[in-house]
């Protein structure tokens, strides 16, 4: 490369704002559970450790409404921009199309609004995490929490499949230590193992891939991959290099977004992690891991959805499509049998992780360009929230219990009545059941499985959405299990105590936004969509300067997108 | 670069190694063993990220981002995956006694 690639720019600093904030704040818990924290007794010293993690987390989602309201305030009103902040940088505040770091970020409300979920959440989690004593190392517990938000941050910001990859690693290399964290359980650090040798074998298998993306496309940014794949001649057909690349991220995102035949680390890892590190891994990783999976696979690999024209030809959309088909079949019949609220829930995530991808595959041949993919989005949210206030449940139990059987849930009606409501409204939002969120989550990626025009792919997707429908009914009986749990049956010995404040507070909050955003479904669409929109088509890479370097001379007789030397075969 | 070896003898050669690690992953069941057979995945697509640098052209509009720096940042990547894998190994072993993944099996399924 050249030596006149364009300087950094520093103010591309303050729109990471909310990830450096994370970054540095988990030193901050640190060195204050070091120096200060660790002479108290273990239950002041965890609710001294949590309260301090939540104040950066605060300060973190300041900057990141901070940073919505400049960036809405871009596209409403870009003149008040330059008069609030000066020539310098309100002009590059209001600059809406920018991507930061040569390219490699994407920044604008897409990004914020994500930052603002990944933050509410983490604040769920952390919340959750003060509520019961699994480790003594609680410094270090938080700041994996942090430094993994960062990761998960960066992940659903990234436009260039390097930078992808590294957010990717942050995030899973401190699951995978958080998982292991609690002390008294062997099953805690099997399960870390475990999700660390599938984690990092699946990592390798997609970077092999993004290597092989690299090599025939020339460049790793999502854009350029993209207009290299749209100018070849439908490219896929006997290209095996292609399809192998296709095949290993296809595999690599299988992994992280928990799709069958990749899933079997799911119940394990989250039966055998602590339960907040668990309800992180099944909500904020899945979410970070579904938009990069978008943004690959629609923006950088949207031509090679199906190339020839047909859904079962050469192209990810079959594969997809079957892969979502058996996902949530596969889902939801395993959790029939399950008998372990973080096990269930495990393979509840999985059935989850099925309709989601009926969304993926919907949102590269919808009529509607990249707002289809919207759906996906508001699914997301919907899920993480319902998901989070499960997964307090789950730590209630383990809390009293030491163990997490549905069983322990029995005649919970009785004693905390208004708890047991809530927890009868996320399950009502997970099964899909009309007012609550997660009705209208399923709805909307069905309907635009949907919209397609008069094709072949409208009959698989129409075939996809009849099993999506069939399954939802079968997610009723594992769900309808834990509300017979709590209102049927008496409590054999010893009940579980009222919850404290640090669970309360998530099952409620999680019930009350899942209620709210199932009455009031239109803004969240709204929202998701014009989420959607710039994070499957941010693209102009704003390095003008690197574009005067005289590239050398392309061969003339350039085979189908392919960037190499044209005397190497692209076998 | 006309008397260089051929880009497909690289491409070769980290299929193979690839296709190595991929193995030993699956077939070897002692932990420490795993660990390496996944270095040696990352490796190969170390290999096949500077051979394309080395010999491609990068397309327009490409951005500053050349292969060698990528294999760079997976090295940095790898380097820290081993340091965790290896304390998550330590931690079992202790458990266990044993570094046998075989061995682990407090978990159904």
């Amino acid at each position: 490369m050249p030596p006149n690639v364009v300087p950094l720019d520093l103010r591309d600093f303050l729109c990471i704002a909310p990830a450096l904030v994370l970054a540095f704040w988990g030193l901050v818990v640190i060195a204050a559970d070091l120096g200060r924290f660790r002479r108290l007794d273990p239950d002041a010293r965890r609710v001294a450790c949590g309260r301090a993690t939540l104040v950066g987390v605060g300060l973190a989602l300041a900057s990141a409404v901070f940073l919505a309201w400049v960036d809405a305030l871009a596209q409403s009103d870009a003149p008040r921009l330059v008069a609030l902040f000066g020539d310098s940088l309100g002009g590059y505040f209001a600059r809406t199309d920018g991507l930061i770091f040569f390219g490699t970020l994407a920044r604008g409300l897409a990004v914020d609004v994500l930052n603002v979920l990944f933050l509410v959440l983490l604040a769920m989690v952390v919340w959750m995490s003060t509520s019961y004593g699994f480790t003594d190392d609680l410094g270090e517990y938080f700041a994996l929490m942090l430094w993994a938000t960062v990761g998960m941050m960066l992940l659903a910001a990234a436009e260039e499949l390097a930078t992808l990859f590294i957010a990717l690693e942050t995030t899973t290399i401190c699951l995978y230590l958080a998982t292991a964290f609690e002390r008294s359980r062997r099953r805690s650090a099997e399960a870390g193992l475990k999700y660390f040798v599938y984690g990092s074998v699946s990592s390798a298998l997609f970077l092999y891939g993004l290597s092989l993306v690299y090599g025939l496309a020339g460049s790793t940014y999502f854009d350029a991959i993209g207009r290299v794949l749209r100018g070849g001649d439908a490219g896929l057909a006997g290209n095996l290099a292609g399809a192998s690349a296709l095949l290993l991220l296809l595999v690599g995102f299988g992994f992280k977004v928990s799709a069958v035949p990749f899933q079997q680390w799911v119940p394990d890892v989250y039966e055998g992690a602590p339960a907040p590190v668990a309800a992180w891994i099944a909500t904020g990783s899945k979410v970070a891991s579904f938009v990069a999976m978008l943004k690959v696979f629609v923006h950088a690999l949207g031509p090679w959805s199906h190339p020839s024209g047909s859904v079962m030809g050469p192209g990810w959309l079959g594969v997809v499509a079957v892969v979502a088909a058996v996902t949530m079949t596969y889902g939801n019949l395993a959790a029939l049998a399950q008998k372990d609220l973080k096990r269930m829930l495990a393979y509840s995530s999985i059935a989850h992780a099925g309709y989601m991808l009926v969304g993926v595959a919907a949102a590269s041949v919808s009529t509607e360009g990249p707002a289809s993919a919207g759906a996906v989005v508001y699914y997301l949210i919907v899920y993480a929230l319902a998901n989070v206030g499960a997964f307090a449940v789950a730590a209630w139990l383990a809390r009293d219990k030491g163990t997490e059987a549905i069983a322990d849930l029995d005649g919970l009606a009785g004693r905390s009545p208004s708890l047991a409501v809530c927890i009868v409204v996320l399950m009502l939002s997970l099964i899909g059941v009309p007012p609550f969120a997660g009705f209208f989550g399923k709805l909307y990626v069905f309907m635009e499985a949907l919209r397609q025009g008069p094709s072949d792919t409208r009959i698989v997707l129409t075939w996809l959405v009849a099993l999506g429908l069939f399954n939802s009914v079968v997610s009723a009986f594992y769900y309808v299990r834990v509300l017979k749990a709590m209102y049927l049956r008496e409590p054999s010995g010893r009940p579980i105590e009222p919850a404290r404040p640090a669970l309360a507070l998530p099952i409620a909050a999680a019930a009350v936004l899942v209620t709210v955003l199932g009455v009031v479904p239109g803004p969240l669409v709204d929202l998701s969509r014009s989420v959607a929109v710039p994070m499957l088509t941010a693209g102009r890479l704003d390095v003008p300067a690197a574009v005067d370097v005289p590239a050398p001379a392309p061969p003339a007789e350039k085979p189908s997108g392919v960037a190499w030397h044209p005397e190497t075969p692209t076998d | 670069m006309a008397n260089d070896i051929p880009l497909n003898w690289f491409l070769y050669f980290s299929a193979a190694a690839f296709a190595i690690g991929l193995t030993g992953v699956l077939l070897r069941r002692n932990a420490i063993a795993v660990l390496m057979a996944i270095e040696i995945m990352l490796n190969a697509a170390n290999v096949n990220l500077v051979a394309f640098w080395r010999y491609g052209t990068p397309a327009a509009g490409a951005g500053p981002m050349p292969g060698v720096i990528l294999a760079l940042l997976v090295v940095t990547v790898a380097a820290a995956e081993v340091a965790v894998g290896i304390g998550l190994v330590l931690l079992c072993y202790r458990r266990w006694r044993a570094v046998d993944v075989d061995r682990y099996d407090t978990l159904s399924g």
